[in-house]
This record gives structure tokens, C-alpha cells and sequence, in this order.
């Protein structure tokens, strides 16, 4: 009894492990466009953030004029090199 | 007659009183102390907190102590009494004697150390970073700015 | 079945040998850019696979383990010694962790189970997860070597098989042991995630801060199970030592406090990081801090190192964790110096006064209670190497040094919601400072005329009252900030959408679960710090009574109406039956019993608590007066205890609603996809 069950789960675990699969999930390197896009969604909610707590009244007005300023531009600039990377992704569709 | 024999009554309360306070001080200093020893038969807990059954160590010494506070000896003469006779771990915490000192300086300084060390770097950040960002206003970059402005919205 | 255990042990032990070595090797050749026999990305889904299967493979250990115990197999050494036939079904299963070899094989077992759900889930980022796998197939490897050579479960018995078994360590046989230390493991095991995670982004130079992301609901979850571990074992504590308190700083309950205050460090510095990437290296510090101490923690229960109450566990094994912690932090330490220019960052900060600086602090101040609790835990041993003699580093140090501590970082709670990201001017500060602060002079004044004379710090040492002044002021400071805070919040919601005000908390809430779930811990934490406090004013009173006799605590009278003993077949017991009045009015009644287990011929007190929201009452039965044979009876009256337990459930329910995904993040996403209707879009958010 003891013995078919530790051959049955090593059996298995063999077949499991090595089983030929065909689709494996490719190991990629992340994307300059990936990356992009993960600091663009940063920048934005740190923009939503900073709208909402200007209307909470945390900053006052000249601050929080700045702030919008600085993270504006940062994002501005992320945003300007997403428009163009995308545009070469549907320039060349071949692209993966 | 009668009023001098009420005023008699008088010393006799004041006596009764500082009685009675002396024994809720014995009460307390003993539940002091006794939070200030642990008990030594290797369960490692405070003296007055030690409650498994059977032990000889902790009746013994609880026996000693409430001796030693009713013959009214110091609270430093029934601690060392406890160190000489049963080693140093029978105090719950190593007094402020010589090495023992590094134990009770060294986190407080390490925090204020810490603090101080926090504030300058704190300091040294905020110096290196410029007040107010340059604007640039061209057509291209107000577009751009205001699809930011659409997309952040609240 | 000991033997498919043993067996089954040996193969989790080859799976994650294997899921280590070809991740390794897989790994390293897609790095380089070298190919061998097999593709490297076959290589490395046969590597996932096996890490994968072993999850089964310890499950059919534990199983084995368990089914041991409930089949009253005393062939097994650990079952004859851990359990008993009389032994109540749920507490065979504790039988699991009682022991050394047990608890090891949990620990092993709940780091395949983390696995398995990190290595199935390993499309949210393949590569990523890929070295995370592999590094916590290493972690797995060492606990599998342990259980299978070291502290083997399923060793035999030498001799004939015991008719009946050593039975579970008594004070072990409480509902909640059945889940305390599972709670706990779960903690500590779980700390490897993040850890994994940490290393491996280190060492594939991960671009950008997304693993922080992708790791943030390990790390919360981590958290809460550690934090319920803890608060469970103080309540055991509590309810079964019977001591009338719940924390003893022993080094065992210090060993599960050290990586829960890091790991809270951790929690809000990847803040830091996450919407500004600052901090890196200190991050990256943290959570292998983190994991070390959680095997640190376990080193110090092993090995005898320091003495404490968790003796039980004592064996020659903590060697092994020795060599493991050594061989950890010199990876880390590797790791990082090869890869240190990958973390580095220009800080910027715009005021003095933000968010990212009461951030800052609130880590040092963290860490300096970690560090405290460390340096009471290994005082002794140090002394012992200085000086020639060990001393004891208990109750009254930590009372005094870290309790000073805890009261500023409950402070630096209560400030730090106030701080906005960046800077905040001091008028906001001034603004938002007034009410709160109005709030806790209050407060001040008002516990006062209920016994809190924190004056008494001048005439006598003892701080206790002091310290809980301060506590119940700066709570009220907490509670209040943290309710305006909310309030503020809704308010904008309110106008902006118009409804009313409950629903706009509710909607504010949901667009920052992190944020309003945290403030939601933080009011737990403000409720167990008042709970806390509540312990300088601790009373106790001990007295032999006889039928119809009574005592005196705070308001009660408890008065002796009967005393009896009696048994069965896991145990005898004795007990009394005590009416408790106040003001004349019967309460409660009261059964305190002392309890001898027969198989492991051990005593163990059961507590009788009346708990209110003001004070529990606790009694207990210390034994009979060996003259009259009469109970000797042991009450305390321990103010604000339930507020620990209800602090606890909010801080439980906070962290839950943290754990839920923000709202706004759904309708951002739903946003961009209809303006940038592209398909280069959707592929890039097949990651998310």
C-alpha cells in the first residue's frame, strides 16, 4: 500500500515536471514602452493625489501650484516619449 | 472629663492611621520589589508572576522577601541581598553598574543618534532640491499638459 | 504511512533541489545569452513545475503527519510524544506544531503553499517570478534538508510500540493554540515572499518599481497573519498562563516582535519608493532584515541561546540556523554590492515638513524599537561574553525604555495623516493641528479624576501612570486627527458628487483603499496602545477561602460558594465556584479550575475572566492551602484589557480593506483604454 502510494507520487511529480508543454511563457525583458507606461500611471495618480488633497486644503494655493508644475512636467515628458514610441509600435506592426 | 477623654481618642487614630499605612506600604513595596526579581527556577518569568504549581524557588523567595520587607531593610539592600544570594539573573533588569550601563544607554542614544542623523539628511535633501520648476510654454507642451490635466482629474 | 511521509519529504527535497539548480541554470543562461542541451525556458518551466509539485509532495507529507496522529500511530517517535488517544480531535491536528519536528514541517509546508500560489500565478510577471521562485525554492531546500536530516518527523520509536502516547503539552490544549501558531508561521514564512521577490528584482536590475506593486498584497497579508499570530499568543497568554497578563517580553514573543516592526517599517518606506523611488537600498535593507530576523527568531526559540518559556523547542538545531543566516546575509550583502548602482536615486524633497519626512522618521523611530527589543533579547549573552555573568533583561527594562518609544511612534502616528505628500504648509499644519490637539487636552484632563495622576512620575519610579497619561492624550490626538481626516476627505467627495456624507466616506475609502484602510489600522493601533495603557493600573489579591467567604477587588466581592474536584479520561481537575457582586448585585459567577493531565502528568490553570469594556476581572485557582485543603484563590482586576482584543479586529478589518484594489484604479484604467484605442495598449497591460 505504502509503496504504490510513493511510487504513484513520484510517478506523478515526474510526469508533472516534465511533460512537454508547448506554449511557455516567454521570459521578456520589460518593454522602454512597459516601463513608461508604469511611471506614467505613477505620475498620474501622484497628480490625482495631490489635486485631492489641494481640495482637502492641505496646500495652499502657491504649492500646490508648484507641485502640479513639477509633476506636470515629469509626467509631460513620459507622456511625450510614450506618444512617440507608440507611434513606431503601429508603424511596425511586426513588432512584438 | 468627657471632652479630654474624646481628645485621648486622638493619638490613638493617628497611631491606627500611620499602622494602616505602614502596612499598605509594606503591601505595596513588597509587590514592587517583587516585580523587580524574577524567579529563579529556570521558568523565566517575574518573581511575582511565576505561578506553576509546585515551585520551591518562587515560595522560598517570595517567603525572603516579604521577611526581608517586614524587618523594613532598603530596597537596595533586599536587591543586592537577592544578587548575592541567588546571581545577578535574579534581577529582572541588570542594575546601573559598570558594563551594565551600556544596556540601558545604548538604545536611547541609538535613537537620538537616529533622530539627529534623520533630521540632517532630511536637511540635505530638501537643500539640493530646486524650489520652482521651469515652465515651458509652447503649443506642443500646453496640448500635452492639459490631456494631463483631463486624465488626473479627481 | 510514516513511510510515505519520509518518503514524500524526500521528494519535496529533490523537486525544490531541482526547481533551485535548473532555475538557476536557466536563469543564468538566458542572462548571458548561452544556450545548453535544452532551451533555458523549457528548463525553467520545468523548474517552476517542480517547485510547483513540491507543494503536493510536503502536502502529502504533512498529511501523512496528521493522519499519523489522528490513527494514534505511536510507531512515529513525534506522535507518541505529542500526542495521546484521549487527546480531543482539533488538538491531534495541533499536534502538528507542538513539537520541534512538526512545527519545521508547517514551516516547510506553508513556504511550498506560498510557492505554489507565487509560482501558478507567475504570469503577472514571468521573469520576476522566475527568480523569485528560484530563490525561495533555496529557502524551501534548507527547511526540507532540516526536516529530512536533521528533525525528522517521521522518525520510529526505538523499542516497542508505546500502548499510548506522552499526550500534547497541556498548556498547548486551548482553541486558540490551534491557530496561534499556524498564525504565525504564516507571518514569519511569509515574510520570504517579499524577500524573494526583493533579491530577485536586485538581481535581474528590475526596471522601474513595479515588483513593489506586485509584492505589496504578500507583504500586507504577511503582516496581518503576524500581527494575528502575535495578538493570539498574548491572549493565549493571557487566558491559559494565567499570570494576569499577556505580554512578558520573553525572548520568544520578542523574536515574533522584531520582524513584525520591520516588516511595518517596510510597509510604509516602499511608499517611498512606489510613488516617488526613493529609499531603494534602504527597502531593499529592510525586507532582508525582515526575513532574517524571522529566522533569527526561530534561531533563538531553537537553539537555547537565551533562556525563556518556550523551552520546549530547545535542540542542538539551531546550527543549522546558523549557518543559513550566515549564508543569507552574505547572498544579500553580495547581491547588493554588485548591484548597488542599479538602487541608486537623487532624494529630492521640497519641505522639511512632508509626508516623505514623518515617513522617515517613523522608520528610524521603527527600527529603534527593534533594535531595543534585539538588544534586551541578546543582552544577556552579550554580558555574559563581557563580563563573566549573565543578568537577566525583563519587564522593568523594556518598560522603561521601550515603552517611551511606543508612546512616540503612536505620536508620530497621529502626525504623520496631517503631512501631505511633498510639503504642507505650516498654516494647513496649524489648521489641521487645532482640533486634534483640542481633543487631547481634553483627554488630559478629563482621565485625571479617574485615577490617572501622571504627577506620580515626580515622587516615586514609577512612570506607569505618566506614560498612560500621555497615552490617552496623544490616542485622543490620533482618533481625532485620523476622524478628520476622513471628514476632510469626504467633504470634497460631497461636493463634487453630491452625496451624502456616509457615502462619500465610503466612496473615499474605495478610491484609496491603502490609505483609508491604513488610517483604519492605525485607529486599531490607537485602540490597543489605550488598552495597554491600561495595565499600570493593574490589582491583584490573593486569599484562601472557605465556603461562604469572600474578598475585595475594585468594586467586586467575590464570594467562595462551593469547591469541588473532579475527572476524566484526559484529565483531573479541581475547582471553585465564586459569585461575583457589585454594589450588592450578583455579576457573575466565576469557575477558576486547576487542571492535571494524565498522559503528560502536567498541571495547567484555567482562568476565569469577566471582561467589560472598563476592566476584566481575572481569577484564578493557585492551588489549595495544604493545612485546610480550602481554595486558594488569585484575582486581578486588569483595566482595559478588551480594548487590546477590539483594537485588534479593526486593525484585522483595516488591513482588509487595504487589501481591496482601489476603485480609481479600475475607472483610470477603463479610461486610457477608450482614448488610446490601440492594440499595443492591450498587450502592454497583459502584464497588470
Amino acid at each position: 500500500m505504502t509503496t504504490i502510494a510513493c511510487g504513484l507520487l513520484l510517478i506523478g511529480t515526474f510526469l508533472y515536471v516534465f511533460w512537454p508543454e508547448r506554449n511557455i511563457e516567454a521570459q521578456r525583458t520589460k518593454t522602454r514602452l512597459e516601463y513608461l507606461r508604469e511611471r506614467r500611471e505613477v505620475l498620474f495618480e501622484n497628480l490625482r493625489d495631490l489635486n485631492f488633497e489641494y481640495r482637502a486644503g492641505k496646500y495652499p494655493e502657491e504649492d500646490y501650484a508648484a507641485q502640479r508644475a513639477t509633476l506636470e512636467n515629469e509626467a509631460a515628458e513620459v507622456v511625450a516619449e510614450i506618444d512617440l514610441l507608440e507611434s513606431d509600435v503601429l508603424a511596425a506592426p511586426q513588432h512584438t | 472629663m468627657r471632652r479630654l477623654s474624646r481628645f485621648a481618642f486622638l493619638p490613638l487614630l493617628v497611631v491606627v492611621g500611620v499602622i494602616t499605612l505602614g502596612a499598605a506600604d509594606t503591601q505595596a513595596r513588597y509587590n514592587d520589589l517583587g516585580h523587580k526579581l524574577m524567579c529563579t527556577c529556570g521558568c523565566n518569568e517575574i518573581l511575582l508572576e511565576c505561578n506553576h504549581m509546585g515551585c520551591q524557588a518562587s515560595a522560598r523567595m517570595t517567603a525572603e522577601l516579604r521577611a526581608a520587607v517586614d524587618r523594613g531593610d532598603s530596597d537596595n539592600a533586599i536587591l543586592s541581598a537577592f544578587q548575592a544570594e541567588y546571581g545577578p539573573t535574579a534581577l529582572a533588569a541588570p542594575w546601573l553598574t559598570r558594563f551594565n550601563i551600556v544596556a540601558w544607554v545604548v538604545p536611547p542614544a541609538l535613537l537620538l543618534l537616529g533622530l539627529f542623523g534623520t533630521f540632517l539628511l532630511v536637511r540635505k535633501w530638501k537643500l539640493r532640491t530646486a524650489p520652482m520648476p521651469v515652465v515651458p510654454d509652447d503649443p506642443a507642451s500646453r496640448d500635452l499638459r492639459a490631456r494631463i490635466r483631463r486624465e488626473t482629474e479627481i | 504511512m510514516p513511510a510515505f511521509g519520509s518518503f514524500a519529504l524526500l521528494v519535496a527535497l529533490a523537486l525544490s533541489g531541482y526547481n533551485l539548480l535548473a532555475g538557476a541554470v536557466a536563469l543564468r543562461q538566458l542572462a548571458t545569452g548561452t544556450r545548453g542541451a535544452i532551451a533555458p525556458e523549457r528548463l525553467a518551466e520545468t523548474a517552476r513545475r517542480a517547485g510547483i509539485a513540491s507543494f503536493l509532495a510536503a502536502t502529502c507529507a504533512a498529511f501523512a503527519l496528521v493522519w499519523a496522529a489522528f490513527t494514534n500511530d505511536f510507531s512515529v517517535a513525534y506522535i507518541a510524544e505529542h500526542a495521546n488517544r484521549a487527546l480531543p480531535g482539533p488538538y491531534k491536528f495541533a499536534a502538528l506544531w507542538s513539537g520541534q519536528e512538526g512545527s519545521l514541517l508547517l514551516w516547510a509546508w506553508l513556504l511550498s503553499a506560498y510557492g505554489f500560489v507565487l509560482r501558478v500565478r507567475h504570469k503577472v510577471d514571468v521573469k520576476l517570478t522566475a527568480y523569485a521562485s528560484t530563490i525561495l525554492a533555496a529557502v524551501q531546500v534548507f527547511f526540507l534538508l532540516l526536516v529530512n536530516i536533521a528533525a525528522t518527523p517521521f522518525s520510529l520509536v526505538t523499542g516497542p510500540i508505546p500502548p499510548d502516547g506522552n499526550g500534547l503539552n497541556p498548556l498547548l490544549q486551548y482553541p486558540e493554540m490551534v491557530i496561534h501558531p499556524p498564525m504565525l508561521y504564516l507571518g514569519y514564512v511569509g515574510f520570504s515572499v517579499p524577500f524573494a521577490f526583493a533579491l530577485g528584482a536586485l538581481m535581474m536590475r528590475y526596471p522601474g518599481e513595479k515588483w513593489i506593486h506586485i509584492t505589496r498584497r504578500w507583504t500586507m497579508v504577511t503582516w496581518l497573519f503576524l500581527t494575528i499570530g502575535i495578538f493570539l499568543g498574548a491572549h493565549w497568554a493571557y487566558s491559559v498562563l494565567g499570570w494576569g497578563g499577556y505580554w512578558g517580553w520573553d525572548p520568544v514573543e520578542n523574536a515574533s516582535l522584531m520582524p513584525w516592526l520591520t516588516g511595518t517599517a517596510f510597509l510604509h518606506s516602499v511608499m517611498m519608493q512606489e510613488k516617488r523611488g526613493m529609499m531603494k537600498s534602504w527597502n531593499v535593507w529592510l525586507i532582508f532584515s525582515t526575513f532574517m530576523l524571522s529566522i533569527l527568531g526561530t534561531l533563538l526559540t531553537r537553539s537555547g541561546l537565551v533562556s525563556s518559556v518556550h523551552a520546549f523547542a530547545q535542540s542542538s538545531i539551531g546550527n543549522w540556523f546558523w549557518v543559513f543566516l550566515v549564508i543569507t546575509l552574505a547572498v544579500c550583502t553580495f547581491v547588493y554590492i554588485l548591484n548597488r548602482d542599479h538602487l541608486k536615486t537623487d532624494h529630492k524633497l521640497e519641505s522639511l515638513v512632508s509626508r516623505e519626512s514623518s515617513f522617515l522618521f517613523n522608520n528610524l523611530v521603527l527600527l529603534a524599537a527593534c533594535f531595543t527589543v534585539l538588544w534586551g533579547t541578546l543582552f544577556p549573552v552579550l554580558s555574559e561574553y563581557v563580563q563573566g555573568n549573565r543578568v537577566t533583561v525583563s519587564a522593568p527594562f523594556y518598560n522603561r525604555v521601550a515603552v517611551p518609544i511606543g508612546v512616540f511612534l503612536l505620536f508620530l502616528t497621529g502626525i504623520g495623516p496631517l503631512l501631505a505628500w511633498r510639503s504642507t504648509s505650516t498654516r494647513s499644519i496649524r489648521k489641521n493641528f487645532v482640533i486634534p490637539a483640542i481633543a487631547a487636552l481634553i483627554v488630559a484632563i478629563a482621565v485625571i479624576p479617574l485615577g490617572v495622576h501622571p504627577w506620580t512620575i515626580l515622587t516615586t519610579d514609577h512612570q506607569g501612570a505618566f506614560y498612560s497619561w500621555v497615552t490617552f492624550m496623544m490616542a485622543a490626538f490620533v482618533a481625532t486627527a485620523i476622524l478628520a481626516e476622513f471628514l476632510r476627505g469626504a467633504r470634497v467627495i460631497q461636493r463634487h458628487t453630491g452625496r451624502n456624507l456616509l457615502s462619500s466616506v465610503v466612496q473615499l475609502t474605495r478610491r484609496n483603499t491603502r490609505r483609508y484602510g491604513g488610517y483604519i489600522v492605525h485607529f486599531g493601533v490607537v485602540v490597543i496602545f489605550i488598552g495597554l495603557a491600561g495595565s499600570a493600573f493593574n490589582q491583584s489579591i490573593e486569599k484562601t477561602l472557605n465556603y461562604k467567604q469572600s474578598m475585595s477587588i475594585g468594586p467586586y466581592r467575590i464570594e467562595c460558594l462551593d469547591y469541588s474536584q473532579d475527572s476524566n479520561p484526559n484529565y483531573d481537575t479541581e475547582f471553585a465556584l465564586l459569585n461575583v457582586y457589585r454594589d450588592g448585585r450578583k455579576v457573575t459567577q466565576l469557575a477558576p479550575e486547576l487542571r492535571f493531565y494524565t498522559a503528560s502528568q502536567q498541571p495547567s490553570t484555567i482562568v476565569a475572566n469577566h471582561s467589560t469594556l472598563a476592566w476584566d476581572l481575572y481569577v484564578i485557582y493557585a492551588g489549595k492551602d495544604a493545612s485546610t485543603g480550602q481554595p486558594v484563590i488569585k484575582a486581578f482586576l486588569n483595566p482595559l484589557v478588551a480594548w487590546i482584543w477590539i483594537g485588534l479586529i479593526i486593525t484585522v478589518l483595516g488591513t482588509g480593506v487595504a487589501l481591496f484594489p482601489n476603485l480609481s484604479a479600475a475607472v483610470a484604467a477603463q479610461r486610457s483604454r477608450v482614448t488610446v484605442p490601440d492594440e499595443a495598449v492591450t498587450a502592454g497591460r497583459a502584464g497588470d
